[in-house]
């Protein structure tokens, strides 16, 4: 039994880390300017070793490094922090319909964000902003679930009324911006990765990489935490120390992902059950296989949001439109199969 | 390791528990008995730190409780509620392994040894072989035996368990109860149980602790303290003792 349990897991760890390296390859070739792939690796050949290949730049130079490669990285990033975040606070609240969206800190972070780009202008990082209001919105639910957080349905409540607070303070910023920022804004607030510069990236990867690394350092903790605030304490946790500890990091790289490419929604929903109808519970599987699987499916969401239409679908309207179903259908049975 | 409690007050609501003195002996297993009400859970959580108590109110050889840390809080006491409600359908051996947190820094996992004592304790009480078995899978009578083993791992020296045999089968009852006497016959533990079943807690305790609306009525020896006045006075009923083939039995 023990022995087909570790060759499975071993056979996900080896597709956790192979799996995003292909996608990532073979999105690179994908796009409204197709690139094939020796072309590609040639391309990336001549940038790395200095282009001995002849005086002429590769035709392809400007794509790959101005538009193809920060989406992609940004795919990379932003589809593990909101698998990651999302995985962190469903252990951290024992409930397995938390994440960054139904806890309000994407529209809290999306509403940051706003106010930072139409007064204080694109020079000034929205991260931190952003940070700031998903903080407040966290805070802001768990303050009106109160004692009752502990309840599946109170909190997604508390996360539905402060969400919408915060839906109704960006519409004022909308209301607000002059007309150029606004067609930028809401652009922005669909969700997408192909307004991300390498300039926008230098601050969120850091961040998010910090963030998901100690999330992925804390992810046996994550297995205390989870059997409850009383259970933990008796076990020697100082619970209220480290419950803050993940809520800073699980928000601080939704903010730092969402800042950058608006709200991208239910990545941190279907990610973490999908591993968990895999593996199980256990969160020392959970947290890095949700940080490989989530970057994963952020890069297939992203290639068809560039490949299927003559235009670009907003890639949060692409994982909406397939996370809501897996929604309902997780809501229907709570009667609890792969938890 | 021996528990003394020296004046522990702790109200909420209109409800006071105020113990003025009492101790607990190592290597002994005492059981708290008493009506519904009578504050012996909210005892045992004061003990386990889940209601902190006030400073100079508990000690534990000697150290006042409310001045340790987490940490060496944990690695003295470990405690068994009463069914805990989990979301998350951990393997069991997974389970038990949370009791090494008290060992372990936030930011690891733990090692070869760490899982080694966590066998090892399920094997104590009787359940190896199942190490990868969902908890949620389990009887009613195995999970309290996995809340022990997970304290086992945890290597306290004093155990508090909160009704480890309500809802049980009499073998399981038995089972867990043998478990107790065991734990402190062979492994030199203090522990403390609560119960509702007075024959279980005269025949497998060395003390008995009677309560009542938050105080303690009586606490020795089961032959010195249990009389049917006492009974009386702490259940409000009329209840008859036998001395049946050396056992003593409880008749209402």
């Amino acid at each position: 039994m023990s022995g087909r349990r570790n060759r499975k897991a071993t056979a996900l760890a080896v597709a956790a880390v192979v799996l995003p390296a292909i996608l990532f390859f073979l999105s690179l070739n994908i796009g409204a300017y197709r690139i094939p792939p020796g072309a590609v690796l040639s391309t990336l050949g001549d940038a790395v070793f200095g282009g001995a290949g002849g005086p002429e730049p590769s035709p392809y130079f400007d794509i790959l490094f101005r538009v193809r490669l920060p989406r992609l990285v940004l795919a990379l990033f932003a589809g593990a922090a909101l698998a990651v975040s999302g995985a962190s606070l469903q252990a951290l609240f024992r409930n397995p319909l938390v994440f960054e969206f139904s806890l309000g800190i994407s529209y809290g972070a999306a509403f940051g964000a706003a106010l930072s780009l139409v007064f204080l202008g694109r020079g000034f990082p929205p991260q931190a902003a952003a940070f700031v209001f998903a903080v407040a919105a966290v805070v802001a639910v768990m303050a009106v679930a109160g004692r009752s957080a502990s309840q599946t349905v109170s909190i997604l409540l508390s996360g539905v009324i402060v969400s919408a607070l915060f839906q109704a303070l960006l519409s004022l910023v909308e209301f607000f911006a002059n007309p150029y920022a606004l067609q930028s804004l809401i652009f922005w607030l669909m969700g997408g990765l192909g307004l991300a510069t390498w300039g926008d990236l230098a601050v969120t990867l850091p961040l998010i990489a910090v963030g998901v690394t100690v999330l992925i350092l804390l992810r046996w903790r994550l297995n205390v935490l989870s059997l409850g605030d009383d259970e933990a304490r008796a076990l020697g946790v100082n619970v209220g120390r480290e419950k803050v500890l993940v809520i800073v990091l699980a928000t601080l790289t939704t903010a730092a992902a969402t800042a950058v490419t608006g709200v991208i929604s239910w990545v941190g929903l279907i990610v973490p059950h999908l591993v968990r109808m895999a593996v199980g519970p256990d969160n020392r599987k959970v947290i890095p296989l949700s940080a490989a699987f989530g970057a994963s499916l952020l890069l297939v969401a992203d290639d068809i949001a560039r490949s299927a239409a003559s235009f670009e679908i907003p890639i949060g309207i692409l994982t909406s439109v397939v996370g809501i179903p897996f929604f309902i259908v997780l809501l229907r049975r709570s009667g609890r199969l792969w938890l | 390791m021996k528990v003394r409690v020296d004046h522990l007050a702790f109200s909420y609501g209109a409800f006071t528990l105020e113990i003025a003195g009492l101790s607990f002996a190592e290597a002994r297993v005492t059981s708290i008995v008493g009506p519904n009400g009578a504050g012996k859970s909210t005892f045992l959580k004061c003990l386990a730190s889940v209601l902190p108590p006030a400073p100079g109110s508990v000690f534990i050889d000697g150290q006042d409780l409310a001045r340790l840390g987490g940490k060496s809080r944990a690695r003295l006491i470990g405690y068994v509620p009463q069914e805990p409600a989990f979301t998350f359908n951990y393997a069991v051996l997974d389970f038990v392994l949370t009791g090494r947190a008290a060992f372990l820094p936030p930011f690891s996992s733990p090692a070869a040894h760490d899982v080694e004592a966590a066998r090892e304790a399920l094997r104590v009480v009787g359940l190896a072989g199942f190490e990868e078995r969902p908890y949620f899978e389990l009887s009613s009578g195995e999970r309290r035996l996995v809340l022990v083993a997970r304290t086992l791992a945890q290597r306290s020296d004093i155990l508090l368990l909160d009704e480890p045999t309500t809802f049980l089968d009499p073998r399981h009852e038995v089972e867990v109860m043998e478990l107790v006497r065991r734990l402190a016959g062979e492994m030199n533990k203090t522990v403390i149980v609560t119960l509702h079943a007075l024959d279980m807690a005269i025949k497998y305790s060395d003390a008995l602790v009677f309560m009542k609306q938050g105080r303690v009525v009586a606490a020795g020896r089961p032959d010195d303290v249990l009389d049917e006045g006492l009974l009386r006075s702490v259940y409000d009923i009329e209840m008859g003792i036998l001395n049946v083939a050396g056992r003593r039995l409880i008749v209402r």
